[in-house]
């Protein structure tokens, strides 16, 4: 079998269109209120009391699903493409085994619940980042990139859903969310314990692996989807990274990132309005 | 029936501006409303998929640029979410332009539960004229804003199979649907 698969070659079907997080951050559009974007709303924070709530929970709801078919393939990689004991520890891989187990059930669940909120698979843009993450050649930088940057993301995702489902009244969302909630802390901590123990006695390779996952951090934030200003749809869980192992300062670095990103995109639509013929 | 597309040139999504407007006078014919004239104005800085209507002559209408989008290739047109997005407004003028709807307020200030209710009898009768729609997307919408219970289905299936309902009636079944 194929070892260190690339992005583009990942098996889809005829249902599916991927972009790179080239091409999608190429699309300078906006949906809050701030700067030349003034005419939507008040906040940006995705609760059911937005005009366009469902179609945005839709739609957060589909990325969910495909970024969860993309951590299957990225944790079930991190099991094959290194060598046991070598390069990686057997309880690592252990640990990885498990996470692709978590990650096929919530692919479930998130089909189940995308055709709950009137979605059809592959109904919007497929974005290949996470599993871009997922390719680095040192297993210590796909847990910091995948385990502490993504599946820190997805912690605070899926508050942010399940917090729409208890104030929407749906039962199924606010519940699976929830359970979903709770392996993605695990998975944090899992790549949080990894890092320390592998990098204990290699600060330059800790380093590394931590500048990659600042890296990440911030082409998750992609378009300041998520930090913690109102202009964001998904807010910082603080709580939650606390429990999954995140340090004060690491989540206040995240935290900047994020407000960093959500700018550089307001720049960049307004540079191209500027530019655009009236 | 006149349309006109603003901007004639779209500078960051990639759309024409007479295909939309071929788009727009093929559901015109489709409504009945041959005889109504159009300004469509797409906001292409917001990747949001509202339409808002302004009656009038010409009627106005504001459209978000993802009402008119390829979701699965961003920034691209789609004829398809087009019609069904030009739809829903235009079915919207149709109403007002009937006695049935005076009472309606402007389309700036539906709340979001009665936008949610017009967007099912129009939808509703989308489905009927034959468009491509997934029901279970308006009926999810329907249930955020009424609630997630059996009381709400039934009424969400009174106005999604309805074609002659007036205003108050349909804030009347709304009311009932949260209540």
């Amino acid at each position: 079998m194929r070892k260190f698969f690339p992005v583009q070659d990942l098996a889809r079907d005829e249902r599916f269109n991927q972009a790179t997080n080239e091409e999608r951050m190429a699309d300078p559009r906006g949906t809050s209120n701030t700067g030349v974007i003034r005419k939507a709303r008040s906040t940006n924070r995705l609760t059911p009391a937005r005009p366009d709530a469902t179609d945005a929970a839709r739609s957060l709801m589909h990325g969910i699903m495909v970024g969860e078919i993309q951590a299957l393939e990225g944790a079930g990689r991190t099991c094959f493409d290194f060598v046991t004991g070598e390069e990686a520890p057997f309880e690592l891989k252990l640990d990885m085994a498990r996470q692709c187990w978590d990650e096929a059930r919530h692919v479930e669940i998130s089909v189940k619940l995308s055709e709950w909120m009137g979605t059809e698979l592959g109904q919007f843009v497929e974005n290949t980042v996470l599993f871009a993450a997922a390719c680095s050649q040192d297993p210590v930088l796909r847990l910091a990139g995948v385990n502490r940057a993504l599946e820190g993301l997805a912690i605070d995702v899926f508050t942010t859903m399940k917090e729409f489902g208890e104030l929407a009244g749906d039962p199924y969302l606010a519940f699976c969310e929830d359970w979903m909630l709770a392996d993605e802390v695990t998975h944090v901590k899992m790549g949080s314990v990894w890092l320390r123990k592998i990098t204990e006695n290699d600060p330059e390779r800790r380093a590394k692996a931590l500048e990659f996952q600042s890296v990440v951090d911030k082409i998750f934030s992609y378009g300041g989807l998520r930090s913690e200003s109102d202009e964001s749809p998904i807010l910082l869980a603080r709580r939650f990274r606390e429990l999954a192992g995140f340090s004060e300062g690491e989540l206040t670095e995240i935290a900047d990132v994020s407000l960093a990103a959500l700018n550089e995109r307001r720049e960049a639509l307004e540079k191209t309005l500027a530019t655009s013929p009236a | 029936m006149k349309v006109t597309v603003e901007p004639s040139i779209f500078s960051i999504v990639k759309y024409d501006a007479d295909e939309i407007a071929g788009v727009a006078k093929e559901m015109l014919t489709l409504l009945g409303m041959e005889s109504t004239n159009l300004t469509i104005e797409v906001d292409e800085t917001i990747a949001m998929s509202r339409v808002t209507t302004t009656m009038g002559d010409p009627v106005h209408v504001l459209a978000m640029s993802a009402a008119f989008e390829n979701l699965k290739k961003p920034m691209t047109f789609s004829a398809d979410n087009t019609k069904f997005s030009l739809g829903r407004g235009l079915l919207r003028v149709r109403d007002r332009l009937t006695p049935n709807f005076s009472d309606a307020p402007a389309d700036e200030d539906l709340s979001i539960v009665e936008a949610a209710t017009w967007d099912t009898y129009c939808v509703g009768r989308l489905s009927r004229l034959g468009l491509k729609v997934h029901k279970q997307r308006w009926h999810y919408n329907f249930r955020n804003r009424h609630g997630f219970n059996d009381a709400t289905d039934k009424h969400f299936a009174t106005i999604w199979e309805s074609d002659d309902l007036t205003w108050s009636q349909l804030t009347e079944i709304s009311r009932h649907a949260i209540a």
